[in-house]
């Protein structure tokens, strides 16, 4: 079996070293030749943290293009516009989130990671979320699921956790400020709301983005094994995303005896259980999120409580094994299953396409005439302007409402 | 007192018994109407042989991965004509072995394959062949796993850990014919007469709803999916062993806890000795003594 997964480079970063991680156990199974094809051109520092890739092939879009695969597996909505240069029996597609989020509303970026989700592929997701989602925007298409399991050997799940009686509430934050949706510096400035002592630890891959940050320390970047040391050393993790896949970072701290609170972002309900392993808070809430975090400061019978609970659900998640199994599986499945038909993705894409330039245009019309929109409103600092616009106000209590 | 006993045997505990009989009594129209049965991970044969008892039969084919074990379910469930097949799920020249008992002859065929999968390095292997086996000659099969994920199980017999999110990681693979079901834990009370004699009740059992947490999985699929049998029951209750089982478990932690609450003491009184040692010994330090 020849599978090619396109990734946009080896950047250390969550959702490719899932990829990774399946892509270099397939390897290993007999009769299994598996690629990773750097869909862009890469520069000396692409490999950092992946260095032992064990049999897998590094090949680059063009070495690929003149190969053959039974599957070509996208991993990224950008690498799809190499998906189908490449020459192989079947097409799939990885989601690892509806990627159209990372975006803000008129980006052109959140147009086009969406349509890719109607091309004429097998899909294969990490959350169920993401699943029934696809499943609803596309039930002419099969779509399997293959949770990410957690690599035990490092994040190695304690016969029990240590109770932790009097000492200041060890808190980790874990993201890049620089990623909007990860909503470090807000878990940060919501940490600092805290009555209770507590110590910070922030765990960045770019900590100068927090210099100047209230926090006890700031650390990183920091591999695996690293990040389970600082796991180890904290009663909870928050992490307050609006936008994720199946969120790793909780789940890698219940392994090492940490619990969390966390916004109720997708991907959130696979293990974590309000008041059971973890708490839940509420969007845009710092208040609410340091009231949470002051409970497990006072109460440290709840804190014991969440906290024992984390490393049972932990037990039970799976490890890379069992995932891999699925994804082997799932890759056998999709071979054997004939290449989907491409007339209903495409009437899928050409009505999302047109959805789409329809939003833009209206987008288009309101940025041209947004500078006349804000000088007639400006001029409402004349009284008579204001004494003869009083019948338009209705207009103009719209504009605002849409603006 | 964790019993990892995972074979079924006349001593594993009468719930964990009646969950496996339960099992085969939903195959029971499936393995009734077939041509050839095949139960993969037969063990001793307790739980068929009760389910099955008055079920005829034509082709058995027991599997598993002891002599023994697959002679001993023969015995039990009266089929000594049986095919008795030792195998390894793993591996797909066994599974190609078993493939050809279960399609030599033109027949309905139905395999069980209960508590099995959790066990095994990899299931890819018998998913694949299960998937093709159903898909290609229309073999039904019922399965079924534990839910690990609820009770957070370790069991070390288990190398995969299974729940309602690996459920739904096998359903996406399985064949669309299929039927999924929960198997469910009841709890209950019955009256008998004062000399306890011997009597059968019906039971009405009140099931469903938001406190409906599955202790395993069963899922059917195949053409005959459907045929899948939904059942209760349920067995008076060994009070007695579950009694001395649970107060010999409050004995033990009683002593347990008598015995921390004598270190507790004794640690306490090191530790006023040890500190009445540093106060002591600080009367001894060459700057004390000076400072006299």
């Amino acid at each position: 079996m020849r599978v090619a997964f396109l990734l946009n480079d080896l950047q250390l970063s969550g959702g490719v070293g899932v990829v990774v991680q399946h892509a270099r156990r397939l390897s290993l199974l007999q009769g299994w030749d598996v690629t990773l094809v750097m869909v862009r051109e890469q520069d000396d520092g692409g490999w950092q943290g992946y260095e032992d890739l064990a049999s897998l092939q590094v090949r680059s879009r063009t070495e690929a293009l003149d190969e053959h695969y039974d599957i070509a597996v996208a991993t990224w909505w950008e690498t799809t516009f190499t998906l189908f240069e490449m020459s192989a029996e079947r097409y799939a597609y990885f989601v690892q989130s509806l990627e159209d989020r990372f975006y803000d509303h008129d980006k052109a970026e959140r147009l086009g990671a969406s349509i890719t989700l109607d091309l004429p592929v097998a899909f294969i997701t990490e959350a169920r979320w993401i699943v029934e989602t696809l499943s609803s925007l596309r039930p002419d298409a099969r779509c399997y699921l293959v949770r990410n399991g957690v690599d035990k050997s490092v994040f190695a799940v304690p016969e029990s956790v240590e109770p932790s009686l009097d000492a200041p509430l060890r808190i980790l934050v874990e993201g890049s400020a620089r990623v909007w949706h990860k909503q470090v510096p807000e878990a940060i400035s919501a940490v600092s709301a805290m009555r209770e002592p507590h110590h910070l630890t922030v765990v960045s891959g770019d900590p100068e983005s927090l210099a100047g940050v209230a926090a006890d320390r700031v650390v990183g970047p920091v591999d695996h094994a690293g990040m389970a040391e600082l796991y180890r050393e904290v009663d909870v993790v928050v992490k307050l995303s609006r936008v994720e896949g199946m969120s790793g970072p909780p789940l890698e701290g219940f392994h090492c005896g940490a619990t969390c609170v966390v916004t109720p972002v997708t991907g959130h309900e696979e293990y974590v259980e309000h008041g059971f392993n973890g708490l839940i808070t509420d969007w845009d809430d710092p208040m609410g999120t340091a009231r949470l975090l002051d409970l497990l400061a006072r109460d440290r019978s709840l804190l014991h409580f969440v906290r024992s609970n984390a490393i049972e659900t932990a037990r039970a998640w799976p490890d890379w094994e069992q995932s891999s199994q699925f994804m082997t599986t799932a890759l056998l499945t999709i071979a054997r299953e004939p290449q989907p038909d491409a007339v209903a993705p495409s009437a899928h894409l050409l009505a999302d396409l047109r959805a789409g330039i329809d939003a833009y245009s209206r987008h288009l019309e309101a940025v041209r005439w947004q500078p006349v929109a804000h000088w007639l409103l400006g001029l409402r600092r004349y009284r008579i302007v204001r004494v003869l616009s009083r019948p338009l106000r209705p207009l103009i209590r719209r504009y605002r409402q849409r603006h | 007192m964790t019993d990892w006993q995972e074979r079924i045997t006349r001593d594993t505990a009468p719930a964990i018994q009646i969950e496996h009989e339960l099992r085969y009594r939903a195959a029971e129209p499936l393995i009734r109407a077939s041509g050839v049965w095949a139960d993969l991970g037969c063990g001793n044969g307790i739980a068929a042989s009760a389910a099955l008892a008055d079920v005829p039969r034509k082709r058995v084919v027991l599997v598993d991965v002891e002599t023994s074990v697959v002679a001993r379910a023969a015995s039990e469930l009266g089929a000594p004509d049986a095919r008795q097949l030792v195998a390894d799920l793993t591996d797909p020249g066994d599974l190609a072995r078993i493939a050809e008992e279960l399609t030599g002859a033109e027949a309905e065929r139905i395999v069980t394959c209960f508590e099995v999968i959790e066990h095994l390095a990899t299931f890819t292997p018998l998913i694949e062949w299960a998937t093709a086996l159903a898909r290609e000659h229309g073999v039904t099969f019922v399965i079924s796993v534990p839910n690990d994920a609820f009770w957070s199980i370790s069991n070390p017999y288990h190398s995969s850990s299974w729940g309602e999110g690996s459920i739904e990681e096998l359903r996406r693979l399985l064949p669309s014919e299929q039927t999924l079901v929960r198997q469910v834990a009841l709890t209950g009370s019955v009256f008998v007469s004062w000399e306890a004699e011997s009597h059968q009740h019906e039971l009405v059992a009140d099931v469903g709803g938001g406190a409906t947490i599955a202790t395993h999985f069963i899922a059917a699929f195949g053409p005959r999916h459907g045929a899948l049998q939904l059942g209760a029951l349920a067995a008076q209750a060994d009070q007695l062993a579950q009694r001395r089982w649970e107060r010999q478990r409050e004995s033990n932690l009683a002593l347990a806890e008598a015995r921390l609450r004598e270190l507790d003491g004794q640690f306490e009184a090191w530790r006023a000795y040890i500190q009445k040692l540093e106060s002591e010994l600080a009367t001894l330090k060459p700057g004390a003594q000076a400072g006299k």
